[in-house]
């Protein structure tokens, strides 16, 4: 076995440090050292968009990184947005428009999305698109998704929010 | 998946054959190559470190030289196998005079296995094209050397 | 009652998919759980000859290593999941099922030839390349028309040749149909495979707690109920040693239910041995090895037509291909038979069937399960016949519908199910005439199409039809209590992979015993809760658990009314259930909460009169006696571009008429991923082997899920025809989507280009395929 590495990563505000194998892919480390497991894995060949997270913000997709590549990073994962009792905007629009069935891919979407709108809400339907090309899902057909990609985007130009 | 091709050499066809009987000379064809031993006459060992786009690893495997006819033909069969799955290729080589050089025709098929196969296929084509093109740019570069011809 | 039944209601469990709290069985962290990883076989046919464990062992965290040899007398070959249909004469079929791992001869590329259990996964995979395995290459049967030839290798060499199962079905006579047809249309039709595709790969988490004796199995499977008893009986527990739990799971569409998968038993098996948990997690690349598909067939099909349109007769014969072992029996090629029938009125039909065993990975149902096959034979030929009698595509198909005064209709034939055919149910033509008048077929044809046409540009426009048996037995069970909080506490055996089951059944149930959708906590797929039951699958929800949820909540409700009569002193039938209390019809003060009324069925004191029950509860199932058939229409309108021959969807439209709606907002997604998933299978996905059963494109990268890119705005209608199979009405639409899209595709893309002679008789297609075939054909 390779010798450890310490990794010291701030993820969904909080600070956590470990010590793990070069190796060790970001998936795993977020799923099964720190045991945040609504980042899902279908893939890990860097297609499916499962496993997406925001590193510094932006979208990325921890299957195709190493943990160690995170260290000092700032990472947010599904479970910073809503809790079950008080969904984020763009929970609820999925939740309102059906845009989600196994919800398997549905974390890896969200995290996709939610850097769009966040930097503006006022997309257009081909922002949209683009954000959710990268991402694969076999259940929806993807048009509900759209549906709550633009109710939440409304909500939140809307609510002010962003 | 067949391969085919030829290549124009600046050099007789004693040159030419006396090159790719090197096993040095072989090994520094294929990069990656390591530890190429002669077992016999016509029979090679060694071990390979390939990257075909996802698929990386080590391949340790077999090149035997058959049905040899100096300096006009031959035939090769290499075989390897190791993590990403395995590879079989047989293939005839036949070295002809022209414009004062030595016209290399070869061609061969190639079977791959395994890992290879599943995730590599729509780069191998492409890796082992380049990898031959390089090849015989160092077999240029050594028959130069040798025969002080530009 | 509140009617609930048919409302577009929001998703109970979405919540906590939505935050990343459900529970998938990659999620499951146990202390102490070991990791285990397959090693599997490159080649596709191979002798094994030696295998030497013993550096994989030596590792550091390396717990155990596995072979065939080592499980000794508990080596055995799965368990045929579907026996051979006795009720055809003069059947043969033979049964070949998967092994748990490789003891002579590997017959498919992927399957495994040993297990390491380890500390971590990624130590399982190091230790995988300290395994030294002997394979001797042997030549790999591949294409299936050629499986038969006399000198293609064996599979299995015990039998004759690689004749899987071999059957003749007929319905009146087609050779006199074809002596008095005007028209006969022959061709070849080729349906080449693919996967299901899930997100989530299969995963399993088996343990066995030695000191309590008992066996707790996390299981990806669409079929928790037959997993348990299957494990319990082969490895000698009593089924109430078992516990398996299908938590979420993130898709099934098929490949979930087979029974056993080698991972199943061999986890299952180690962990008996070592008495700790063990976890295996597929990857995607193994997926595409390792779990089942489907779709490999060849139709060589004949239809007899009268010169007005009428089909007279059809015959088809064909291969499918069964992939390495045949533990699913005869379904797929079942489903198919029927299916070619489709919504028609067909008299006179003969199919001779060959089943063959290809080096290659099991087929198992897929989302559509054979009939998309069906339909694109059928529906083919019918728009070549239309071609060449000059009949519209859409005026072909009504001219053959069967009327709706014939049903229930008798196909003669047998299906899945080994029963006749029997479509319980239908009315064909409304449905296409929604769907032609939503996409405006007429005003296509005469102004648009031919002003386009002007510009030069292709577009065409397609229609067709199609059936689905949906909702087959035996049966499903639920069982149904009021909790003394007043929410109401359901399970049942069916797992859920994303339909939409903890709402659309707790909507069933809620309307019945008035209370608040959002108060009905289901509970699927755990054994440990209810254990009576099949599985997920055949478009069954709906139907069958659904049926089953009605009639336990019905028996409840008589129980509350009962009780509430007794204990409000008035007539039941001036009691109302509404908002979690029973009421006098006329003066709402009197009244009582369930949640008192299930105190009060469950005393601490006194007597339980002899007779009753405690509590407010029942247990109830539903069987049907035969399945109920859905149907529907699809049409679309596309534009090709001759240059580089890539197809655009500009229009999709789906009308599906599957009995009672329990809830649309869920079926529209049903129908939305269905359509999405047969695009996929039309128009992009297609699994590749080489000559030696090599898979060449074993990832998402080179094999082509659609991406909301290439999945168009889908506008759905609906008819109702209820089924008269079930007091609801329902009928199945989880495969509904899928199954017209290659023909449908086909269709609209043959009538862009408009040329006579251009046909497409295979699928998938691809831009490029379509290229050849186009320019091709220019060039002779
Ligand atoms: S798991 Fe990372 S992209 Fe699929
Ligand atoms: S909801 Fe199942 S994969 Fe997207």
């Amino acid at each position: 076995m390779s010798e450890l590495i310490e990794v010291t990563v701030n993820v969904n505000s909080e600070e956590y440090r470990r010590s793990v194998e070069p190796r060790m892919l970001l998936s795993d480390f977020i799923r099964h050292e720190l045991s945040l497991s609504g980042t899902h894995v279908g893939c890990e060949q860097g297609v499916c968009g499962a496993c997406t997270i925001q590193l510094d913000g932006a979208a990325v997709r921890s299957c195709l990184m190493f943990a160690v590549q995170a260290d000092g990073h700032q990472i947010r994962t599904v479970e910073d947005l809503g809790t079950m009792d008080e969904l984020h905007t763009l929970q609820e629009a999925f939740w309102e428009a059906h845009g989600l069935q196994c919800g398997f891919c549905t974390p890896g979407f969200l995290m996709s999305i939610l850097p769009v709108l966040e930097e503006n809400p006022e997309v257009s339907e081909e922002t949209i698109q683009r954000a959710m090309e990268g991402n694969l899902c076999r259940c929806t057909g993807y048009q509900h998704i759209r549906d709550a990609v633009k109710q939440a985007a409304e909500k939140m130009v809307a609510g002010g929010e962003a | 998946m067949k391969i085919e091709g030829e290549h124009l050499f600046n050099g007789s066809r004693e040159e030419v054959w006396a090159l790719v009987r090197d096993p040095e000379v072989l090994a520094s064809l294929l990069p990656g190559t390591t530890d190429l031993k002669q077992l016999s006459e016509s029979e090679y060992e060694g071990s390979i470190t390939l990257r075909i786009g996802p698929v990386t690893g080590a391949f340790s495997g077999k090149i035997i030289v058959e049905d040899e006819n100096p300096p006009e033909s031959c035939s090769l069969v290499a075989e390897g196998e190791g993590k990403p799955g395995f590879f079989k290729g047989t293939g005839d080589v036949e070295l002809l005079e022209q414009d004062g050089g030595t016209l290399m025709k070869y061609g061969g098929e190639i079977q791959i296995g395994g890992k290879l196969a599943g995730v590599g296929q729509r780069l191998i084509d492409m890796t082992s094209k380049s990898m031959i093109k390089q090849g015989m740019k160092s077999l240029d570069k050594v028959l130069a050397e040798r025969t002080g011809k530009e | 009652m509140a009617r609930l039944i048919g409302k577009p209601l929001k998703r109970n469990e979405d919540p906590r998919l939505l935050t990343g709290q459900a529970l998938f069985v990659d999620d499951v962290e146990l202390p102490g759980m070991l990791h285990a990883a397959f090693l599997r076989s490159d080649y596709a046919h191979a002798r094994l000859k030696g295998i030497d464990v013993s550096a994989a062992l030596e590792r550091e965290g390396v717990v155990a290593v596995y072979t065939a040899e080592d499980m000794g007398d508990d080596w055995a070959p799965g368990p045929p999941l579907v026996i051979p249909p006795p009720t055809i004469e003069e059947v043969t079929f033979n049964t070949r099922t998967q092994v748990p791992l490789v003891k002579e001869k590997v017959r498919h590329a992927g399957e495994p030839l040993a297990v390491v259990i380890a500390e971590s996964r990624y130590i399982a995979e190091d230790a995988l390349d300290d395994i030294v395995v002997d394979l001797e290459p042997l030549p790999a049967v591949v294409d299936i028309e050629r499986a038969l030839d006399a000198d293609a290798a064996l599979v299995h060499d015990d039998l004759e040749s690689n004749l899987a199962a071999h059957l003749v079905q007929t319905k009146g006579g087609y050779q006199s149909a074809r002596e008095q047809a005007d028209l006969i249309i022959k061709r070849r039709i080729v349906m080449d495979r693919g996967i299901a595709g899930a997100m989530e790969n299969r995963g399993i988490v088996a343990y066995w707690d030695n000191k309590q004796q008992y066996l707790t199995v996390w299981d990806t499977t669409q079929s928790p109920i037959p997993i348990r008893n299957g494990l319990a009986g082969m490895f000698g527990l009593s089924e109430h040693q078992v516990r398996v739990i299908a938590p979420f799971v993130g898709g099934g569409f098929g490949p979930k239910i087979m029974m056993f998968y080698p991972e199943e038993v061999v986890l299952t098996w180690a962990t008996l041995k070592l008495a700790l948990p063990i976890k295996w997690i597929e990857d995607r690349r193994e997926n595409f090895y390792a779990t089942t598909q489907e779709r490999g067939q060849v139709h060589e099909v004949e239809m007899a037509l009268t010169e007005d349109g009428r089909i007279l007769g059809l015959k088809d014969d064909f291969i499918h291909d069964s992939g390495a072992y045949d533990p699913y029996g005869l379904t797929i090629p079942l489903n198919t038979q029927c299916h070619v029938l489709g919504p028609y009125d067909i008299p006179n039909f003969s199919s001779e069937l060959h089943v063959v065993f290809t080096n290659k990975t099991l087929t198992t149902p897929v989302r559509g399960a054979g009939r998309p096959h069906g339909v694109f034979v059928v529906e083919r030929l019918l728009d070549i016949a239309a071609r060449e009698l000059g009949i519209d595509p859409s005026e072909i198909r009504r001219r053959n519908y069967l009327p709706n005064d014939v049903f229930p209709y008798d196909n003669v034939i047998i299906d899945q199910a080994f029963a006749n055919f029997i479509i319980d149910s239908g009315d064909y033509l409304p449905a296409m005439e929604k769907a032609l008048d939503m996409i405006g077929y007429k005003d296509f044809i005469e102004n648009e199409q031919p002003r386009l046409r002007a510009e030069g540009r292709r577009v065409g426009i397609g229609v067709v039809s199609f059936i689905e048996t949906t909702g087959v037995g035996p049966y499903e069970g639920a069982r149904v209590t009021i909790e003394s909080s007043g929410d109401v506490s359901v399970a049942t055996g069916v797992g859920t992979q994303g339909q939409g089951h903890f709402t659309s059944f707790a909507q069933v149930v809620a309307e019945h015993l008035g209370v608040k959708v959002s108060d009905v906590h289901m509970v699927t797929g755990d054994t440990a809760q209810f254990h009576w039951g099949t599985g997920t699958f055949a478009s069954r929800g709906a139907v069958v658990a659904a049926n089953a949820m009605n009639a336990a909540s019905s028996i409840v409700r008589k129980k509350i009314l009962e009780l509430a009569s007794e204990l409000l002193d008035a007539p039941e039938d001036e009691l109302e259930i509404e908002d979690g209390e029973v009421r006098v019809a006329d003066v709402p003060r009197m009244s009582i909460s369930l949640g008192e009324l299930a105190q009060k069925a469950n005393p601490l004191r006194g007597a339980v009169e002899p007779g009753t029950e405690p509590g407010l509860e029942a247990t109830a199932y539903f069987g049907p006696n035969y399945g109920a058939t859905a149907f529907g229409t699809h049409a679309m309108i596309v534009e090709v571009d001759p240059e580089t021959m890539n197809v655009e969807i500009r229009r999709y439209v789906v009308v599906e008429d599957c009995g009672t709606v329990l809830n649309p907002l869920i079926l529209d997604g049903q129908v939305h991923g269905g359509v999405a998933h047969g695009i996929g299978n039309a128009f992009y996905e297609q699994l590749f082997f080489d000559d030696n059963g090599q898979l060449l494109n074993a990832s998402f990268a080179d094999y082509l899920i659609p991406t909301s890119a290439e999945v168009p705005t889908i506008e759905v209608g609906h008819t109702v025809t209820p089924s008269p199979l079930n007091p609801l009405g329902s009928k199945g639409a989880g495969e509904a989507g899928a199954i017209p899209v290659p023909a449908l595709m086909a269709q609209a893309i043959e009538n862009a280009i408009g040329e006579a002679g251009f046909e497409i008789l295979e699928s998938p297609m691809s831009p490029l395929k379509l290229f050849n075939l186009y320019y091709g054909d220019k060039e002779q």
